[in-house]
């Protein structure tokens, strides 16, 4: 299994609508999916139509006993289950610390089930904590959803700097999020960002009504407007993240 | 996981009534084909996974793995899958190339139906537990067999185990039989046809006490079946497999009819030893070329080239010459001579003819004749030095394999754990021995071919120079293995592993 998060130190910038939509398109690929909501706020619990429980709290679920298979459901697309989020999350960090490792308990968590997904999408809240770190540890790739915006560039670099620091990080891979092509800003502050972090991914996810109808449809915009763009950036999104996480010399 | 009824009391339309009436959604029926894929051998389902090509509303591959893990889906156009690099990348490809490696992808199973897909959904309007009903069902891989009229499948989402409970209740009152599993296993098993694959394995149970003749027969019939099994897919060149497995029977089979001499008639072993030694022969230039095709990335690795333009011809040249190798060994696996050496051999194995020279158990002959091939081997390995040449080694290995079969074989005989430890330990020598033979074979056919190429003016000089650096690095690994073969024979002629073995062959020595 690979473990991707969408991960951004900004709030508002597209996490949560991209790890839906990017669950989607890795279920519509081939891939088996799990998505781990660790927001409090559970808006991927409840894009999916998940029930917004964490049985015992976040406190049972991270500690010694804890276990995450007992917590997964299933959700509205075939091969995609949810683990869902609650507001005891809130307090996700009080209660990693009360562990011993928490940099590696979401890791651990997540071993148990390896075998039985392909892809898990850590969807974060936006904040650099403890749970940050424990989901770095735990996290093949981070994908950054980037709104083009004249601080864009400087979210990345405090980022980039922390995960210096780590032995192990993960890859940073960020993505241009609520593009608008028309808008000469947007196009030119992509291009300097394209320029400064070689690691961008060359998918840009447009700026759409539809992206945020998702709320109202309860789905992502691929299962009910298969033709827009918006869709297809993140089947794009996808194929590009294959080429990243799944190597052809590496199966 | 899925739990399967089948119903004969009632018809389809009284099921999805009863469904609507425990509140499940009904789609329109929908005529669907699904063929299972597996390999020969049955790799994926070995692996825990079934793979179907699904034609109804969409067409698509779906993968299934243990049970409770949700199923893949990968939209598919064109012709099934057949080798791994028919898969896409990804993790769909990546799982199921990871079982079958090498192998080909065959149609094991088709089933057609007509399908109503139910599904009852929670106040978040999510599915909580789908129940899909089968009408007409029909499958050509069944022949005549009687298939069941109407099956119901029921699976639950992943934290719903009770609504599929409710489900299952409802569905258990329609007296029905409910099976564990899917659809597709219970229209397969009642169709009496196996999704298990044809089984690669040379051990028949067997009782020490078991007369001898009976029992080397029953071996022997095995490794037939085995080699009837491979025959048409290797003349068809399906995969290598095929032609790897069938010369491994013939392998076992010499080795066997050899290590017989107390047990099997002359008459019979002087004509089928010499019959399977021709076959033998004439199978093993293909798959040296087989062995050489599919190293050839990492033969290549060995200079740190990647398969590029500058070796392309070479590869070109080697599967060339792999092909003429297969045509020449399928006019010899057609003629009238091999069929009548299978039929021949068939007839001996299944007919009652035969008096054994001396009468008696299996268990203390098959330990007489393990302990004398031990024994060979250890006396022939004592031998080689660093200055032995390299026939010694390949001699050597001979005498390994043929201790490996009458383990492998007449393994059934014996403890499994400390068979296994053995085998283990065995298995690192041969290894060693094994990687030397390739080597040189590999460089013998090189160097053949490096004077092949030169002959031909199209040939540029960097290609030359090229098969000239593979043929340094070949010769450099296969002396590094041959340095190696002083250690792995110390690590395996060692006090401990010989009394090993003394234990392993004591309870069927005097049985």
């Amino acid at each position: 299994m690979r473990a991707i998060a969408t991960y951004s130190i900004k709030g508002g910038v597209g996490k949560t609508t991209t790890a839906v939509n990017l669950a989607y398109e890795a279920s519509r690929g081939g891939a088996r999916v799990l998505v781990w909501d660790l927001d409090p706020q559970g808006a991927a619990t409840y894009l999916l139509r998940v029930r917004p429980k964490v049985r015992g709290g976040s406190r049972r679920l991270v500690s010694k006993q804890g276990e995450l298979e007992g917590h997964i459901r299933g959700s509205d697309l075939s091969a995609v289950n949810v683990v869902p989020s609650d507001f005891s999350l809130r307090h996700l960090d009080l209660h990693l610390e009360a562990t011993k490792r928490p940099e590696s308990r979401l890791s651990s968590l997540l071993d148990p089930v390896a075998d039985d997904y392909d892809l898990a999408v850590l969807d974060c809240p936006p904040s650099i904590s403890l749970a940050s770190e424990s989901v770095f540890g735990a996290a093949d790739a981070l994908l950054v959803p980037v709104v083009p915006a004249t601080l864009a560039g400087r979210t990345l670099t405090q980022l980039a700097d922390f995960l210096d620091d780590q032995v192990e990080g993960p890859q940073v891979l960020p993505v241009l999020s609520m593009v608008d092509r028309r808008r000469k800003l947007h196009r030119e502050l992509a291009d300097d960002l394209a320029k400064e972090w070689p690691e961008l991914l060359e998918t840009s996810v447009p700026s759409a009504a539809v992206v945020e109808r998702m709320g109202v449809e309860r789905a992502p915009v691929g299962r009910f407007a298969p033709r827009t763009a918006a869709a297809a950036a993140y089947r794009e999104l996808w194929q590009e993240l294959v080429g990243h996480l799944w190597p052809p010399d590496e199966p | 996981m899925p739990t399967s009824f089948t119903l004969s009391d009632v018809t389809a339309e009284q099921v999805i009534d009863a469904l609507v009436a425990a509140g499940f959604e009904v789609d329109s029926p929908l005529k669907v084909t699904r063929t299972v894929l597996d390999t020969f051998d049955g790799r994926l389902h070995e692996a825990g996974q079934q793979l179907a090509l699904v034609e109804g509303r969409a067409r698509e591959l779906v993968l299934l793995g243990e049970p409770g893990t949700p199923p893949a889906h990968l939209g598919w156009v064109g012709d099934p899958p057949r080798l791994e690099g028919d898969l896409p990348p990804g993790p769909f490809g990546a799982r199921v190339r990871r079982a079958i490696e090498e192998r080909a992808l065959l149609p094991v199973f088709e089933v057609a139906a007509t399908v109503h897909e139910a599904r009852r959904r929670d106040r978040r309007g999510k599915p909580v537990v789908s129940a899909t009903v089968y009408e007409d069902i029909s499958s050509a891989t069944a022949g005549e067999a009687a298939l069941p009229a109407l099956v119901v499948e029921v699976v639950e989402a992943a934290g719903h185990e009770r609504d599929d409970e409710r489900t299952v209740a409802r569905l258990a009152r329609l007296e029905g039989h409910q099976h564990d599993g899917g659809f597709v296993e219970t229209v397969a098993h009642a169709a009496g046809c196996s999704l298990e694959g044809h089984s690669r394995t040379p051990t028949v149970p067997l009782s020490a006490a078991d007369d001898a003749l009976d029992a080397f027969r029953a071996v022997l019939r095995n490794l037939l079946t085995t080699m009837l099994d491979n025959l048409p897919g290797t003349i068809a060149d399906v995969d290598p497999e095929f032609l790897h497995d069938f010369r491994v029977a013939i392998r076992r089979t010499r080795s066997v009819v050899k290590e017989g001499k107390r047990v099997l008639p002359t008459d019979v072993r002087e004509k089928f030893a010499a019959g399977f030694a021709d076959l033998g022969g004439a199978t093993g230039p293909a798959r040296d070329l087989d062995v050489y095709v599919l190293g050839w990335a990492d033969t290549l690795a060995l200079i740190d080239v990647e398969v590029s333009t500058e070796t392309a011809p070479v590869l070109a040249a080697l599967e060339a010459r792999r092909h003429s190798a297969h045509v020449a060994m399928c006019q010899v696996l057609e003629s009238a001579t091999t069929r009548q050496l299978l039929t021949d051999w068939q007839g001996w194995l299944e007919g009652v003819d035969g008096v054994s020279p001396h009468p008696g158990a299996v268990g203390p002959e098959v330990a007489k004749r393990i302990a004398s091939a031990q024994e060979t081997l250890l006396t022939h390995g004592r031998l080689i030095t660093e200055e032995s040449p390299p026939e010694s080694l390949h001699d050597l290995r001979k005498d390994a394999k043929k201790l490996r079969y009458l383990l492998e074989c007449f393994g059934s005989l014996l403890a499994p754990k400390a068979r296994g430890a053995f085998v283990s330990q065995l298995k690192d020598l041969q290894d060693n021995l094994g990687e030397h033979q390739d080597r040189e074979v590999q460089l013998s056919e090189l160097r053949q071919l490096a004077h092949d190429l030169h002959e031909e003016t199209r040939v540029d000089a960097d290609m030359l120079l090229s098969v000239g650096r593979l043929i340094d690095a070949l010769d450099r690994r296969r002396r590094q293995v041959r340095e190696e073969f002083a250690e792995r024979f110390a690590g395996y002629d060692t006090k401990k592993n010989r009394r090993a073995l003394r234990a392993l062959l004591a309870p069927i020595a005097r049985p």
